[in-house]
């Protein structure tokens, strides 16, 4: 790189740019690229003159002209020919599905509208996940219509017809099988029983196929320690409703680990005011600001490595210095355990010792009623010390021996996927399939998985979209979204779900079993388009109707099923659980180094990468950062001055001879020495929104790490001289800026206390009441008046409400451009203070929407009067009268307005979003704005109108339940109310008159409706 | 003074001018009106037929076809399975029956012109209309005696709030009839 450059202060926009390539260097000086004049040949060209062509134009545009005399003709319409009984045009259909957006395999409700899916919701009657589903489920519905979808198999890059691609690639596999060479499959992990069956088949069929199965997250540390404890690899769930006191070491279980939309929901009932005032009580000790963290009533920083150290010391302070007895306890353990001393470890690690005593002192009070729970990227052994930490505390009575997760498939160690690659090398891999996975963006770069790749002879890739593998591969075959297939899924022992179709597919796609059935069969005329769900039907029979014991028929018990989604298993007991602590080997933690640490997680929305090219979800803010687009190495405020780094300066990493350069973030309360980079960014060959988005931690997974391949000590950080922007939707100044520090206190839009405090004096929250005086005339709302109630204490910040709110409403995607002006055009926000210290910052959130004031700000000064007052309360905004002033946006103390600075689906990446089958995921009761018009949160009028509409219908008064909005129907923590605040029996007049319900800037007397619910942190009053 | 070319055309030819300009906008206005607002519209369909005789003479209800109605926003065009009820039956040989039955059997949609329209930034809902006994016929008129469907009231914002303020004059044959909804959302969202 010359030096001589002086770009330090320079913005680069991808890292071509930034190493200065030659080709960059070349295109820059030359205004055009090479070739661009080439085959430019005037011979060729049409010999129609000018002044002819102008004639022409002239003539026909006169033609149709006078051809246009229909001026009231008004289209057509066009009615079914034969209208399928259950389809009324207008009125939407549900179905039940399985989401296959990650391994939790929730179960779903969909919402079609003449045949096409426009909304996923959660299956309310589904006995795990109820109702509720992630933002990537909800957002899941784009990748249907995702302009980049493959559509046609190809082979080598050109086109070629299924029936001919079926009949290469069945030569090809019994060659292979008749050569006795390998054909390998690479898997994601497979929750389904029949996709399972027709793996089984297949290998019947071609005994050298070798299946190999990975996922780059997942609790596969912790079902390994588990299996050493208690002798199975399916782990329990946790009742966490149950637990009086829960302590996460570094685990997200509330947005990223595990079942967190139950963990969620059963943490929440937890924290509901309204029903009691017995709190549980979040410990979460972690490097990183995790989301977990953030709703922590307790946090403790601590570095990764450390954990196990951590849980050793509280074993033996509870078991050494406050005797705890428990039948686990041997010599050989004790003299272990002798060697971690709480108070040492504490001295060492410099912690708060209040805090880490009364983490203790409450783990030893609510023995049986408190959980620990160890992070999916901790190691085998910390979970070993954790599991056994839980046994001496009794809290094994919380493990849910009813409803466990249970396992098909088994993720392939590293050494079996080392020989994979070793045979790769070597020519022994005849045929390498990819079934929906992307191995060359996923695996360890120590393998050099992608180098061998190119040693295989012939590479097939059943994937929905293009992909880092699909590059390298010969023949790419697009498969069904999951909205287009059957299918069927089984993660918990009592419960099994089933996927149906809601659409035919849109283009030449295949369901993978299918294609690989039809494989099997040896014959590409055998397949038809029912063969899977054929084969689905028979497995069903056989492995779920015939152990159900019902008088029910066949037939009538299938479709019931497909109906509810699922079945209940019945006449399955709770499995026994028994610890073992023989098993569990040398539970002494590992040395390790003080020096700077890595810590690898994922990301909050886009997964392990493969969520990378729907642009609702890159968009979403991250939870504790709001940055959108990017990842980045998430630093505290002292490593910062240290590596003398400030926001947006890029770092470079170094680990193990690799190296990444990515910018800073300062993160208040990440633990110091800690770095902390998300995966899932840096995507390549995988569509306009993925590409280049982020950057690629994935080559730092080290195969073989001590602690676990997320946590790599000791590395390099140094400063580069480069600068990168990273964009959030809020900002980050108050660091610096003293005079904003804890203004969200002092204007009164975050009110919180203690769980203490409240209980001493349940109104101790309250201002004194001012008499308010309004500029506008008072109107009296007699009728129904719609309102809404938001519970702090329940609310997580998890942006589910945000995703879902996205899909119902017709939100765009913006992109990272405007996001940087502010222009981000989602209705829900969620806010996020700090106060405190910003080593040990406190996090407090709000979800900020329209508050519908009575006294709208906002109103009064619409020249055209396009924002207006509804009787029923509604701050109405009326697209078609809007000239687009802003003044309306300008005056919102909420700042909740959006403006429509473009048409957004014309404008980002070149009118993506501005695409035939794009078109088809928008909700048809919802206006698609276009530019020059501004627009907010409607409290769904969509959905008011609908239950208005049914309510005349059945000749009955609407009621303030009828309705429910579209973010409340998602949140996973029922943390929001909607209904009629004038009656006074409704729910959400009750949280309104509740103590501690307050109503943000009341001083201001714009009368808003929106009432959130003070957060009480379950603190002692002292550390608050 | 010396009256000059330029006083007579600003005295008198420039207001004489205007005034004819004014006129003529004026009365085009609204003598056009009925036409712009597509009262009298009455397209040609690829099918003729015929609501005099269904409605009129042979007296089927409305909603026999028109199924939607009280379900939903949709009055709903009848499928064409809907209309081989009785022609796979009634009237085989007929020109136009032979038509609707070739559309059924190739399976082609049928393209029928559209009469009524709101704009696409009104959100209509037919069923809380019908549901609150409004006949059709105060919007779409007496059907019964048109042998080919058109248009006969006026289908833009002024249509809808002249009954929404004042139902009695147009909903007379309700008794106690409310006042509809005037606020924006009721129909634009």
């Amino acid at each position: 790189m010359p030096e001589s450059q002086e770009k330090s202060n320079k913005f680069w926009k991808g890292l071509k740019d930034y190493y200065d390539d030659p080709e960059i260097l070349k295109a820059k000086v030359n205004e055009f690229n090479d070739g661009v004049s080439d085959d430019f040949d005037t011979d060729q060209l049409s010999g129609i003159s000018r002044r002819k062509f102008l004639a022409l134009l002239t003539a026909s545009a006169a033609f149709t002209a006078t051809a246009c005399t229909d001026y009231r003709d008004k289209g057509e319409i066009v009615p079914y020919t034969k209208r399928p009984e259950e389809i009324i045009p207008g009125k939407a259909n549900y179905y039940a599905s399985t989401c296959k957006g990650c391994s939790l395999e929730c179960g779903v409700l969909i919402k079609t509208r003449e045949g096409r899916p426009i909304k996923i919701d959660g299956n309310p009657e589904h006995p795990i996940n109820k109702g509720k589903i992630c933002s990537v489920g909800q957002a899941s519905i784009l990748n249907l219509y995702d302009p980049e979808r493959l559509t046609n198999p190809t082979k080598n890059k050109n086109e070629i017809s299924w029936n001919v691609v079926d009949k290469e690639i069945i030569d090809l596999l019994k060659n292979a099988a008749s050569q006795n060479k390998k054909i390998a499959i690479v898997s994601n992990k497979i929750n389904s029983p029949t996709s399972l069956k027709v793996l089984e088949k297949f290998k019947e069929k071609y005994p050298t196929s070798e299946f190999y199965f990975y996922e780059l997250f997942g609790d596969n540390t912790k079902r390994n320690a588990w299996e050493k404890c208690y002798g199975t690899r399916n782990t329990p769930s946790v009742n966490i409703d149950k637990a009086d006191v829960i302590v996460s070491l570094d685990s997200d279980f509330l947005s990223r680990e595990g079942n967190f939309i139950e963990n969620t929901r059963f943490y929440a009932s937890r924290k509901d005011i309204m029903k009691s005032s017995n709190f549980s009580k979040l410990f979460s000790v972690e490097g990183g600001m995790s989301l977990t963290g953030m709703n922590a009533d307790v946090r403790i920083k601590l570095k990764p490595e450390f954990q196990h150290e951590f849980v050793l010391s509280i074993l033996n302070e509870i078991i050494l210095v406050h005797g705890i007895k428990s039948k686990y306890l041997n010599s050989n353990l004790l003299s272990i355990l002798k060697k971690y001393d709480f108070t040492d470890f504490i001295s060492k690690q410099n912690l708060d010792k209040k805090k880490v005593h009364s983490l203790v002192e409450s783990l030893m009070k609510n023995q049986g009623k408190s959980i620990v729970i160890a992070g999916d990227s901790l190691s085998e052994k910390t979970h070993i010390a954790v599991n056994l930490l839980n046994e001496v505390l009794n809290n094994s009575s919380l493990y849910n021996r009813q409803s466990v997760n249970i396992e098909y498939t088994r993720v392939s160690s590293m050494s079996d996927l080392k020989t994979l690659v070793d045979e790769m090398k070597n020519g022994t891999v005849d045929i390498l399939i990819n079934l929906n996975a992307n191995p060359v963006y996923h695996f360890p770069s120590d393998l050099k998985f992608a180098d061998a790749v190119k040693k295989v002879t012939t590479i097939i890739s059943l994937t929905e979209s293009p992909s880092e593998t699909t590059a390298l591969s010969n023949y790419v075959l697009p498969i069904n979204h999951a909205l287009e297939s059957w299918g069927d899924s089984n993660v918990r022992n009592n419960v099994y779900t089933l996927q149906q179709p809601v659409i035919a597919p849109l283009f030449k796609t295949r369901e993978k079993e299918s294609v690989l059935l039809t494989w099997l069969s040896e014959d590409a005329k055998n397949f038809t388009h029912d063969i899977y769900r054929k084969f689905l039907m028979d497995s069903f029979k056989k492995e779920i109707y015939s152990k159900e014991n019902t008088d029910v028929a066949f037939k009538p018990f299938w479709y019931s099923a497909v109906h509810d989604g699922f079945v209940e298993l019945n006449g399955k007991k709770a499995l026994p659980f028994n610890f073992n602590i023989n098993n569990t080997g040398n539970l002494e933690a590992p040395k390790v180094q003080n020096g700077i640490t890595l810590h690898l997680q994922p990301s909050y929305f886009v997964g392990d990468g493969r969520h990378a090219n729907n642009g609702w979800l890159q968009e979403i803010p991250h939870p504790v950062t709001k940055v959108t687009w990017d990842n980045f190495a998430a630093v505290s405020l002292k490593t910062a001055e240290k590596l003398s780094v400030s926001f947006n300066d890029v770092i470079s990493i170094e680990v193990n001879n690799k190296k990444l350069e990515l910018p800073v973030m300062m993160q208040p309360g990440v633990a110091d020495n800690l770095i902390v980079v998300e995966l899932g960014y840096g995507r390549e060959n995988s569509g306009e929104v993925a590409d280049g988005v982020g950057f690629n931690a994935n080559k730092f997974l080290y195969a073989e790490n001590l602690i676990s391949p997320f946590i790599l000590t000791n590395i390099n950080v140094n400063k580069t001289k480069y600068i990168y922007k990273l964009v959030s939707t809020q900002e980050h100044n108050f660091l610096t800026n003293p005079s904003i520090r804890n203004f969200q206190k002092v204007r009164k839009i975050i009110f919180e206390g203690t769980l203490d405090q409240y209980e001493k004096d349940p109104k101790f929250l309250l201002p004194e009441e001012k008499v308010l005086h309004g500029i506008t005339r008072e109107h009296k709302y007699t009728g129904l008046k719609w309102g809404m109630a938001i519970d702090l204490n329940k609310c997580t910040s998890c942006s589910i409400c945000v995703a879902s709110c996205n899909v119902e409403n017709n939100i765009p995607v913006v992109g990272k451009d405007q996001v940087e002006v502010g222009r981000e055009m989602q209705w829900v926000r969620l806010d996020r203070y700090y106060s405190g210290e910003p080593e040990n910052p406190k996090v407090s959130t709000q979800p900020m929407l329209c508050q519908q004031c009575d006294n709208a700000p906002c109103e009064n000064v619409c020249p055209v009067n396009a924002t207006n007052h509804s009787p029923d309360g509604l701050n109405q905004m009326v697209y078609n009268r809007c000239v687009g002033t802003r003044y309306c946006a300008n005056n919102c103390p909420y700042k909740v307005r959006r403006f429509n600075f473009f048409n957004f689906r014309d404008h980002f990446a070149d009118a993506y979003y501005e695409n035939d089958v794009i078109g088809l995921v928008n909700n048809p009761e919802v206006t698609v704005r276009s530019r020059g018009v501004m627009e907010k949160c409607t409290f769904c009028i969509q959905r008011i109108m609908e239950a208005r509409e049914n309510a005349i219908r059945e000749g009955r008064e609407l009621k303030g339940d009828d309705v429910k909005t579209a973010c409340q129907v998602a949140c996973p923590a029922d943390a929001m109310v909607f209904g009629d605040i004038n009656d006074p029996e409704s729910e959400v007049s009750k949280y309104r008159e509740h103590d501690i319900g307050y109503l943000v800037l009341k001083e201001l007397y714009v009368k808003p409706n929106i009432t959130y619910m003070a957060k009480l942190r379950n603190t002692d009053t002292e550390e608050v | 003074m010396k009256k000059t070319i330029l006083d007579y055309t600003l005295k008198i030819r420039l207001p004489i001018t205007l005034f004819v300009v004014a006129l003529a906008f004026v009365a085009t206005f609204y003598i056009s009106r009925a036409e712009r607002d597509g009262i009298g519209y009455a397209p040609e369909q690829p099918i003729k037929f015929s609501h005099e005789l269904h409605t009129g003479k042979m007296d089927i209800d409305c909603q026999y076809c028109h199924t939607g109605v009280t379900k939903g926003r949709n009055a709903l065009v009848p499928s064409v399975n809907i209309c081989m009820n009785c022609h796979s039956v009634a009237r085989k040989d007929k020109p136009e029956i032979v038509k609707l039955r070739d559309y059924y059997k190739s399976g082609e949609v049928l393209p029928w012109k559209r009469v009524h329209k709101v704009p696409e930034y009104a959100y209509f809902n037919h069923s809380v209309h019908v549901n609150y006994g409004i006949r059709c016929e105060s919007c779409h008129g007496d059907v019964r005696k048109f042998e080919r469907i058109e248009q006969v009231k006026s289908f833009t914002m002024t249509g809808c709030l002249d009954c929404h303020r004042h139902p009695e004059d147009q909903l007379s044959y309700i008794k106690n009839v409310k006042k509809g909804p005037e606020n924006c959302w009721t129909c634009h969202r």
